[in-house]
């Protein structure tokens, strides 16, 4: 039996993340990044959001320049060599106009392995020593957002306890990451739900488990019965997954294993452009608003996503320009 | 291991390859290296060809004991697995380094200070910052769980403070919260302590901590450069009572590898400029 009632449209699955939504995502930096929703949020003029992820990147960069997130709660975010920083989050943070929440990385995946789990926290011995852990730096707190109103915000950034079990000192309680919405972007999902990841699955399994509701945006909705006669390579069942739209090039200007490379030009010319307010208006009119996800891939044109494209044998582009040669 | 005749001249190498090379020197052969983006890995990669075959790769993103056939762009990218023992994910990297497996990672910042304390998250006051970086990533976990963490750092008396703006990766003395009292490394972690930063490779030179006070001390100039002036780019006293010479200048088959093998495209090292070149 199958399954379609969960295949929705990019616009549909945006209307599913309300305002004021703690939401995550799949992915790592610049790879896997589902842009083709995130692009679709900001013209739906999305506001309020709660931004909390294992670690950031440009996804997080448009949301946060277009004004949709109150909040960011998170270890990293930049474009890797194709931009030193997020100048958008720097931008807010320094006037003042978002609120932010630095862990360590570790830390962040230990949270979402938290959530994943039903576990309230987990232990870690990690960053002790470090400002990540000074209490005067608890951001959340400090915006009076830890008074329980919110039942998924924990009541502190974090806890030390001293081993109780085997006397091995003093140990770092993170909590739980508790996500309203997590959005996937992958390669492949079944018409039921069940997801195929290739190659590094960074934290997606946790991030979809973290969240009440998971939308996950693939670049081919594939039969369940094609999945299920290899079930060892899939990643995430069936019933974990609420919604599924297909969104081929759906993570670009990032990259997707297998199918194609992150677009650098693409990144460096956002990160220029968008220093400033006015700059990334400028880049929100051009490559956001008044273009719908068949326009915005029309305008980067065949060429350039031909260039994009990977690899079969090798999961990456061979043509792409990565360097000064 | 290197022949005099071997070695390269000033001119025939840039800072960065002598920093790659410098920092590739650091790895000792079948240690597990948690690789970061950009210089760390060519030295790694570099490490691998030359002097340590037998080194295993992490990379945070969820690549165990990769072998890349080329140059990854970030350690997210699919180059990481081609030839890779396992493809997993985060939380796989993290507990794996966590449990003990990692003996050296690498490493790079904003600003360090005297201990080894390292910033990548703001500069200036951390609730109304000049200027927000990228925060922490991976920095302050790969240092806390290896046995030794090598940092590669641009060198301006300004990324080199008495105390950076936040610590975001720990250094040999620390920070005991919540009272925020100044404690040693060893104290604080107990039976989690493997060791902490073992070197920093700057633009000017490499340099070392004494396990015992912490301090950071300056063991090698970069060609060109006094033991004087690199203490004039701190602004905390530095200890230059143990230079023991010159940075080692690259190889001309380490230039090779760099160059023609690791990053011909130039995406992190620029080749060197021919001798005789304009410009």
């Amino acid at each position: 039996m199958t399954d379609r009632s969960k295949q929705i449209t990019l616009s549909e699955a945006a209307e599913i993340i309300k305002d004021g939504t703690i939401l995550s995502f799949s992915g790592f930096t610049i790879w896997r990044r589902p842009c083709a929703l995130v692009y679709e949020l900001i013209r739906q003029k999305r506001r309020h959001l709660h931004l909390i992820e294992v670690n950031s990147g440009p996804h997080s960069e448009f949301l946060i320049g277009a004004g949709c997130v109150d909040v960011w709660e998170s270890c990293w975010i930049g474009h890797e060599l194709y931009g030193k920083y997020g100048a958008n989050l720097a931008r807010k943070v320094r006037q003042k106009e978002i609120v932010y929440e630095d862990y360590s990385h570790a830390e962040m995946a230990f949270r979402f392995q938290a959530a994943a789990s039903g576990m309230p926290f987990m232990a870690t011995q990690t960053s002790l020593g470090t400002d990540i852990h000074n209490p005067e730096y608890d951001m959340l707190a400090r915006a009076g957002l830890r008074n329980g109103k919110n039942p998924k915000i924990p009541r502190k950034k974090y806890e030390f306890v001293d081993d109780p079990f085997f006397g091995d000192g003093r140990q770092t309680l993170v909590p739980a990451a508790k996500v309203d919405v997590s959005v996937l972007a992958v390669q492949q999902v079944g018409e039921e739900g069940t997801v195929r990841i290739a190659g590094q699955f960074f934290t997606d399994p946790e991030v979809c488990r973290a969240a009440d509701i998971t939308i996950v945006v693939a670049e081919e909705i594939v039969p369940e019965d094609y999945l299920r006669r290899e079930s060892h390579l899939n990643k995430i069942p069936s019933f974990q997954v609420d919604y599924v739209v297909e969104g081929p090039w759906g993570a670009h200007p990032t990259g997707m294993f297998g199918f194609y490379d992150v677009d650098g030009e693409f990144l460096r010319n956002f990160y220029m452009q968008t220093r400033s307010q006015e700059g990334f208006n400028e880049f929100a009119k051009e490559w956001i608003f008044g273009l719908n996800h068949d326009g915005y891939l029309n305008k980067l044109g065949v060429p350039r996503l031909a260039r994009l494209k990977a690899n079969t044998a090798l999961h990456y582009s061979t043509r792409v320009e990565r360097g000064k040669k | 291991m290197t022949s005099a005749r071997d070695t390269a001249q000033p001119d025939e190498y840039t800072l960065a390859d002598l920093m790659t090379v410098a920092a590739a020197r650091e790895v000792r052969d079948h240690e597990v290296v948690f690789a970061g983006t950009g210089m760390p890995m060519i030295s790694i990669m570099l490490a691998q060809k030359t002097h340590a075959p037998n080194l295993k790769l992490i990379f945070e993103a969820g690549t165990l004991d990769g072998r890349p056939r080329e140059l990854p762009t970030s350690v997210g990218d699919p180059r990481c697995e081609v030839g890779a023992s396992v493809a997993s994910g985060l939380y796989e990297a993290f507990s794996i380094a966590q449990r003990g497996y990692v003996d050296l990672g690498f490493l790079g910042g904003a600003e360090v200070d005297e201990y080894g304390n390292v910033n990548t998250t703001s500069i200036g006051d951390y609730l109304n910052p000049l200027l927000r970086l990228t925060g922490s990533g991976g920095n302050p976990d790969i240092n806390s769980f290896s046995q030794r963490t090598v940092y590669i750092m641009v060198h301006e008396k300004r990324r080199f403070p008495k105390h950076v703006s936040y610590i975001t990766s720990p250094g040999w003395r620390v920070k005991k919260w919540p009272s925020g009292e100044w404690v040693h490394r060893r104290e604080l972690y107990g039976s989690a302590f493997r060791g902490g930063p073992s070197a920093v490779i700057s633009t000017a030179g490499v340099f070392r901590f004494d396990e015992e006070t912490g301090r950071m001390y300056l063991e090698t100039c970069h060609p060109g450069k006094t033991p004087e002036e690199i203490r004039e780019l701190c602004e905390f006293d530095l200890d230059i009572s143990r230079v023991i010479g010159e940075t080692l200048a690259p190889t001309h088959e380490e230039i090779r590898l760099i160059h023609e093998v690791l990053d011909p495209e130039e995406i992190f090292l620029p080749r060197p400029k021919k001798r005789g070149s304009a410009g």
